[in-house]
């Protein structure tokens, strides 16, 4: 048990990788450059020599992930948002990737409570912003007392929670995939561990990352 | 000292017990839901997705609560 305590210990974490001056570059940001590159690398693959007729089979492929994703997010957040879709679909395909990269032996950077906490607060300046942009300081400010005016401290209150609660969805449930995947390889290192990783490593990380994007363009759409 | 430790977390888990039931009764509904109108199944699903997320934050809360016992006070 001991043994166990100090891995997950380990893997809580975050070890600075390399310093540059004061500032230590963390485990889970260059495993985010790393996303990064190969989102983008897929990505100009993906898109380079496009035609507008006689396409290619691999245009045809770019063509529908893209419109899929995207009427994908634009169902969740409505038409009249359809502006913040193309950050929307970015969070989903980093937090996608990222909870699946586990499978590769690397570090999901969603472990790192850093992380997720990023996520969420840019999620609220998001939201946020979103409100001020749809209705004016003035109407953003008046909001908050809808509505009645003795619920405000209250609304006040969750541009505090909303964030929290994103971040620590994600962070809880990526670490707690992990911890239970460990406890089972522990118990039966053969076989057993398959089904179970399909369901915690993929389908739940598939799910957390839609659902944060879910819950954001909620947000946005009654800000 | 050790064994309060544990006691402590294994009582911040027992929120999973509330998660259970909600997501257990959200299921239930909307497996009703589904078979009445099996037309509407995008929609439902969409609206179960949401509901389980936030019924399972409770859980989740409480699992983190146990892990930071166990790591920082243990």
């Amino acid at each position: 048990m001991g043994d166990l305590a100090a891995k997950l210990q380990e893997e809580l974490t975050c070890e600075t990788v390399f310093q540059i001056g004061d500032i230590g570059i963390a485990e889970s940001t260059v495993i985010t450059w790393v996303i990064m590159a190969v989102l983008l690398i897929f990505a100009l693959f993906m898109t380079h020599n496009l035609r507008v007729d006689n396409i290619s089979k691999r245009q045809a492929a770019a063509e529908f992930i893209v419109v899929k994703l995207n009427s994908m997010v634009e169902g969740m957040i409505g038409k009249e948002n359809r502006k913040y879709v193309p950050y929307l679909v970015t969070v989903l395909l980093y937090i996608g990737v990222s909870n699946v990269i586990g499978l590769f032996g690397v570090k999901p950077p969603t472990k790192d409570l850093n992380v997720t906490a990023a996520l969420a607060i840019m999620s609220i300046i998001l939201i946020e912003a979103a409100g001020i942009v749809k209705r004016g300081v003035k109407g953003w400010c008046k909001n908050f007392a809808e509505p009645i005016a003795i619920v405000a401290p209250i609304n006040v209150l969750e541009i505090f929670i909303r964030p929290l609660s994103l971040c620590m969805r994600l962070f809880g449930n990526v670490l707690g995939a992990f911890v239970i995947m460990e406890l089972i390889k522990q118990l039966v290192p053969v076989v057993l561990p398959l089904p179970f990783s399909f369901y915690f490593d993929i389908f739940d990380g598939l799910i957390q990352a839609y659902v944060f994007v879910f819950l954001t363009s909620l947000f946005i759409k009654e800000a | 000292m050790s064994t309060l430790i544990a006691i402590g977390a294994g009582i911040a888990v027992l929120t999973g017990i509330g998660a259970g039931i909600g997501i257990g009764i959200a299921t239930g509904k909307a497996t009703d839901a589904v078979a009445r109108q099996p037309e509407a199944e995008g929609k439902i699903t969409k609206l179960l997705l949401l509901g389980c997320a936030l019924a399972e934050a409770t859980a989740i809360y409480g699992f983190v609560i146990a892990l930071l016992c166990i790591m920082f006070l243990g």
